[in-house]
């Protein structure tokens, strides 16, 4: 069985987070609780199903994650990218791309 | 819980609403009422959302209620076809909404021609008993309502407030 | 443009209470997620892959300096320090918080804007050719009728939950410059032979999954009859559009389903019983909302054609940016200015607060305080004095935003992909800049000359990928990005849909396949000036599939 995780966003702000051991939500997947056999698993989809009832997350989900030296890695682009935020520098900086005649 | 609210308040003793353990549904589908069109009793119909309202045009004077379905908040045919029967076939007896019927929505269905509702939403049961809807009186258009001119531009209305 | 009254500064004051008591029924648990998300989508808010995003309007894509100066004070004090302006002329922010959005909202009320039905299953924004007011070959400016749609469909109670979104857009030339063949409505404002004002009105265009190009269904509609036709057709696709396949909803597999005749025949049937009703617009209204967009006063400034001619001469930069960015006015002394929002190797679309702030201050300083958005998610200042050309362009050069490519096969377009979209398969951003540094060089843009690329991160299509010359579809393949290329796309009046080349591209492989297609296009074309979409229309797709495979495989 693959290694899975559960993430969702924080109701208040929309911010990607994942359910830690200590059944707090962290913003940074390497604090997330491995859940590696099936009732670990239960037990974070349990989790979940009450913080959605909490209303302190939105969008709940288990994803399977790779474990390697670095942390977990998620199989899917998708959820790395969410771990990992946008892959461009997302702010430029002004004057920094000024236009040249040939 | 479910109930009937109108303007006035909560309905008591409501004669059209399906009671829990009741085995029998008080109002029509659309084809059966059509057949009852020789019975002289006064009958109540609800719709479905893919149902033609035209086709009550003959029975209007013998309908006692007309219930219009909203079986998942987002299928919206409901408020068309309130706007149809009050509107295009002049229908002025009771129009109710049942189903996926939540607050948020009421003050459209109120202005598209809806006068009763059947809700089983608790916090939407609520807010309905406080009199605390959340529609804004301003209209940028026309509805089925009763509405005072917006006194500007021919599209605009407001709202008529009676507390 | 067009100023709010009380009832409107009402209006968006009570829709910012309204949507205050949803939040915090949310909050508190008193409505569902699920019964939620509606509201919060007619609200423009969205979640995405790391956070909300708020989608604000920009009607018909016009607004003035303090209002762009208030959209660069909420990028700074709620979000992380920038917008990015999209393919309907909105903006979108992609940091702000759920609980800052009432406060957000009553910011935006104090400028006379908001983010009302930007998203769900309504109408949304009314879009309008960018150069509306300006432009020679107008008949008149289009959008006193995209406010008056806008007014009229702002919580309409009968179209408020449609099988899909909706949406429309307003041109008024034979030139479309607001793609009004992919819109469920296009309008195209005209005169018919007694010099009266009304519309040609297509149906059914869209892209996404299912690309179709509209299908004209009434060649004029008297303007009287804007709102009563308009009511028409959205009772119509409201009772009978697909609710079972929300890939089937839009009014094009309407159109499609039911055929063009008979649902006009539909449309016209329910419009018979609405024409001489509460909903025909009468004159003095009209007259009255075109007095806000009466144009500003356009002093002769006959001495910038001297000057122009001279710092054209003496600075190439200067010159390169006239011949690209700068079109001709239909008063003589003034130009419409494109703002590039594509630096090379930059993010399309995107501009930092600091750059909103100039904009704002060059177009009081140089262009009559209006600004507009374009759906290829440029800016344009549409009123600008020749004589002022310069001194805006040094402006423009300091904040980064003078990059004379429009219309350039570096102008992309590109919806914000995976690294931001929860709906996406592929990312659209890195594509988009890999495709600007790889031809950056302005000789080699020049060229190439005219060539739009659309890329889109996944098959909504909000890159327009299908209407681009290049297109680009980001999909997902075993877990790995890959990108699709589709060629002949065309969004103005001659519209089309691209063609899919073929097999897709690998992330490492899409910029040298765009490179082939144009060394093909440079190699075929009769000359500079036949345009890449002319040199496709003319040679057919064959040619670019030879080079993009068969050459692969030779290589190989």
């Amino acid at each position: 069985m693959k290694t899975k995780v559960l993430t969702a966003n924080r109701l208040t702000d929309g911010i990607s987070v994942w359910l830690g051991a200590d059944g707090e939500w962290s913003v940074a997947l390497k604090d997330a609780f491995l859940a590696r056999h099936e009732d670990a698993v239960a037990a974070i989809e349990a989790a979940g199903k009450q913080a959605l009832a909490d209303n302190r997350v939105v969008d709940v989900n288990v994803i399977e994650i790779e474990e390697t030296e670095h942390g977990p890695r998620p199989y899917r682009l998708r959820e790395r990218i969410r771990a990992a935020g946008p892959t461009i520098d997302y702010v430029q900086a002004p004057a920094s791309n000024v236009s040249h005649a040939a | 819980m479910t109930i009937v609210w109108t303007r006035d308040g909560i309905v008591e003793n409501d004669p059209w609403m399906t009671a829990e353990g009741e085995a029998e549904a008080k109002l029509l589908a659309l084809a059966e009422a059509l057949e009852h069109a020789q019975d002289n009793a006064a009958f109540g119909v609800v719709l479905q959302p893919a149902d033609d309202v035209r086709e009550l045009a003959p029975l209007l004077d013998r309908v006692a209620i007309i219930a219009l379905t909203f079986p998942a908040f987002s299928d919206g045919r409901a408020f068309s076809q309130a706007t149809l029967l009050r509107d295009r076939l002049g229908y002025k007896g009771e129009l109710r909404a049942v189903g996926n019927v939540l607050l948020d929505q009421v003050p459209l269905m109120l202005r598209t021609g809806f006068d009763s509702f059947e809700v089983d939403h608790a916090p939407t049961i609520e807010r309905l008993t406080q009199k605390r809807l959340p529609g804004i009186d301003l209209h940028y258009q026309p509805a089925t309502d009763t509405t005072l001119d917006g006194q500007s531009y021919s599209w605009r209305r407001t709202a008529v407030i009676n507390g | 443009m067009y100023r709010y009254d009380e009832f409107d500064h009402a209006f968006v004051a009570a829709r910012v209470d309204q949507f205050r008591d949803q939040v915090e029924r949310r909050l508190t648990g008193e409505i569902s997620e699920d019964a939620f998300k509606p509201l919060r989508l007619m609200n423009g808010v969205y979640l995405q892959l790391h956070a909300y995003m708020l989608r604000v309007a920009v009607p018909y894509g016009t607004l003035n300096a303090r209002q762009m100066r208030k959209l660069a004070h909420i990028a700074r004090v709620y979000d992380r320090g920038y917008g990015h302006f999209t393919t309907r002329q909105n903006i979108q922010y992609n940091w702000p918080k759920l609980s800052d959005m009432p406060a957000i909202l009553n910011e935006l009320a104090e400028v006379e804007m908001h983010a009302i039905q930007t998203s769900g299953n309504c109408i949304r924004n009314v879009t309008a050719d960018h150069f509306a007011g300006a432009a020679a070959d107008e008949v008149a400016d289009p959008r006193p009728y995209a406010e008056i749609l806008r007014q009229w469909s702002s919580v309409h109670p009968e179209f408020s939950f449609l099988p899909r979104k909706f949406k429309i857009a307003v041109t008024a030339s034979e030139r479309d410059r607001a793609a009004i063949q992919v819109h469920d409505i296009g309008l195209q404002l005209k005169k018919d032979d007694q010099g009266r004002l009304g519309f040609a009105v297509w149906i059914g265009g869209g892209q996404g999954r299912t690309p179709i190009l509209a299908k004209k269904i009434r060649d004029f509609l008297p303007e009287a009859d804007l709102l009563s036709f308009t009511t028409a057709i959205m009772r119509v696709y409201n009772l009978h559009g697909r609710r079972d396949n929300k890939y089937k909803a839009r009014i094009k597999i309407l159109v499609h389903e039911t055929g063009v005749e008979q649902l006009s025949r539909e449309i016209e049937a329910e419009w018979a019983h609405l024409k001489d009703g509460e909903l025909k617009l009468p004159e003095a209204d009209i007259a009255a909302i075109n007095a806000y967009f009466a144009p500003p006063e356009f002093g002769s400034r006959a001495e910038g054609w001297g000057e122009l001619a001279a710092w054209k001469k003496s600075d190439p930069g200067f010159a390169d940016w006239v011949g690209r960015n700068v079109a001709p006015h239909r008063h003589p002394d003034y130009a419409m200015v494109t703002i590039s929002l594509k630096p090379i190797g930059g993010i399309p679309g995107d501009a930092t607060a600091e750059q909103m702030d100039a904009v704002a201050r060059l177009a009081e300083e140089f262009g009559h305080d209006e600004i507009r958005v374009t759906h290829e998610q440029n800016l344009v200042l549409p009123h600008v004095a020749l004589a002022d050309l310069e001194p805006l362009y040094r402006a423009l050069l300091a904040d980064g935003l003078a990059t004379a490519n429009s219309g350039l096969i570096t102008d992309i377009i590109a919806c914000p992909g995976l690294d931001y979209c929860a709906l996406a398969n592929a990312r659209s951003i890195p594509v988009a800049q890999e495709i600007s540094n790889r031809f950056g060089d302005p000789a080699r843009q020049a060229e190439i000359g005219d060539l739009k690329i659309k890329i889109s991160g996944c098959i909504n299509a909000c890159g327009h990928h299908h209407v681009g010359h290049i297109g680009i579809l980001g999909v997902e393949k075993k877990g790995a990005e890959l990108y699709q290329i589709s060629l002949g796309g065309s969004a103005d009046e001659n519209a089309s849909i691209g063609q899919i080349t073929g097999r897709g591209f690998e992330p490492d492989q899409i910029t040298d396949a765009i490179e082939t297609i144009v060394d093909t296009y440079l190699a075929e074309r009769t000359g500079p000036e036949e345009a890449f979409i002319e040199c496709y229309r003319r040679i057919g797709a064959d040619p670019f599939k030879a080079a993009l495979y068969n050459s692969e495989a030779a290589a190989a």
